[in-house]
């Protein structure tokens, strides 16, 4: 009796042992397919992190590039707004010597009326030579040449308006760069992850971000002429200006 | 009174278009400051400075910083600031107006805007 219990439980396990090795034939492919894939992936894995350590490398030179528009730009923009410094002198110049042309033609009216009635007999000369110095035409000239100069003052006025862009865009390639520079920074996370080789500093980045933090920029900074935000800003001051500083507080405190 | 503006902002090219503002507007005393830490210094060392203008996104000490600073002192607690910044959402200029700016422009401006902000201060100060 107790030899067949026996029996019947070597059975048992040998049957358990069978189902094991069906088991194990059924699943050695997957395993086989698994090994295939680590096989495929491990190179693939080795590409992806060669290209995410390339273009961390070049990040630095992008964030560069970008610092080297903005002095470009600034360089640029000062040399224009000296050419438009000298314009501004040179019309100067031109509307005070309009001034004295102004005044020296009222001058020689003055003097050409005291001579004519000073000589009563001169008649038919004395309209001869007024008409002969074209007083009139040439005052009227004149004073086309100050409208002319007027508009000149209000183009450069315009270019320097115009020239604001350049403080604007420079606030949103500053913004560009703090953006360039936090994926350098998780870039570097991941390299150091993947890779163990601490190829980057990252004491350093951390010191770069903490420069960033430092509010030297506005992100939504926008070159917008339509001056709706100044119209905004108005009504804030003006209304503000009715409210006494306590009930600001307050309403900052809510 | 004559008006000797402290011109304030890190943009060397803003700096300037502010200058020539005020010089196209008839004001020709101005000093000029980099960021907010240079402009505390002149202030404190030049006693003629009465109006300032200043931006506000700065390094060191940022505009906003500079009109606290300022406003904190019995010294300066009525000098004129004009705040002259690219940042025009509602939060921004209640900010400005709760740290008690007397008015603000957002750029960009024109010298026409300039003139209308400065004679608005001057009248109500």
């Amino acid at each position: 009796m107790d030899n067949n219990t026996n029996m019947d439980q070597v059975f048992e396990k040998l049957g358990e042992l069978k189902s094991f090795f069906i088991f194990g034939q059924k699943i050695v492919p997957v395993i086989q397919s698994i090994i295939d894939f680590m096989r495929d992936v491990v190179p693939l894995m080795e590409y992806v992190n060669n290209s995410i350590q390339d273009s961390a490398n070049k990040i630095p030179k992008a964030a560069s590039q970008i610092h080297s528009v903005t002095n470009a730009t600034e360089m640029a923009t000062s040399e224009i707004l000296d050419i438009v410094d000298s314009m501004s002198m040179d019309l100067s110049k031109i509307k005070n010597e309009l001034a004295d042309l102004k005044n020296g033609f009222f001058n020689q009216r003055v003097t050409l009326e005291n001579f004519g009635n000073q000589n009563p007999n001169l008649n038919g000369q004395f309209a001869a030579l007024q008409s002969g110095l074209c007083i009139d035409d040439l005052e009227t000239k004149v004073v086309a040449m100050e409208e002319i100069v007027k508009k000149i003052e209000g183009d450069s006025n315009n270019i320097t308006l115009s020239l604001q862009v350049q403080d604007i865009t420079s606030q949103q390639l500053a913004s560009v760069n703090h953006l360039i520079q936090s994926v350098q920074k998780r870039l570097a996370k991941l390299i150091n992850d993947l890779s163990r080789k601490g190829p980057l500093d990252l004491n350093e980045l951390e010191s770069e971000d903490e420069d960033n933090k430092s509010s030297t920029f506005n992100p939504d900074a926008r070159y917008d002429k339509s001056f709706e935000k100044q119209q905004l800003a108005n009504e804030l001051f003006d209304s503000g200006q009715k409210t006494s500083q306590d009930e600001i507080d307050k309403l900052f405190s809510k | 009174m004559a008006l000797k503006f402290l011109v304030v902002d890190d943009s060397v090219t803003m700096r300037r278009i502010v200058a020539n503002s005020l010089k196209a507007i008839g004001y020709e005393s101005f000093v000029e400051a980099g960021d907010g830490r240079e402009a505390l210094s002149k202030l404190s060392a030049d006693d003629s400075i009465n109006f300032v203008i200043t931006d506000w996104n700065m390094p060191e000490v940022s505009g906003l910083e500079l009109v606290k600073s300022i406003r904190s002192t019995d010294k300066f607690a009525k000098l004129p600031i004009l705040m002259v910044t690219t940042r025009g959402l509602k939060e921004d200029i209640m900010e400005a107006l709760q740290a008690r700016v007397n008015n603000y422009i957002v750029k960009p401006f024109t010298p026409q805007i300039l003139r209308e902000k400065i004679d608005q201060i001057l009248a109500s100060s």
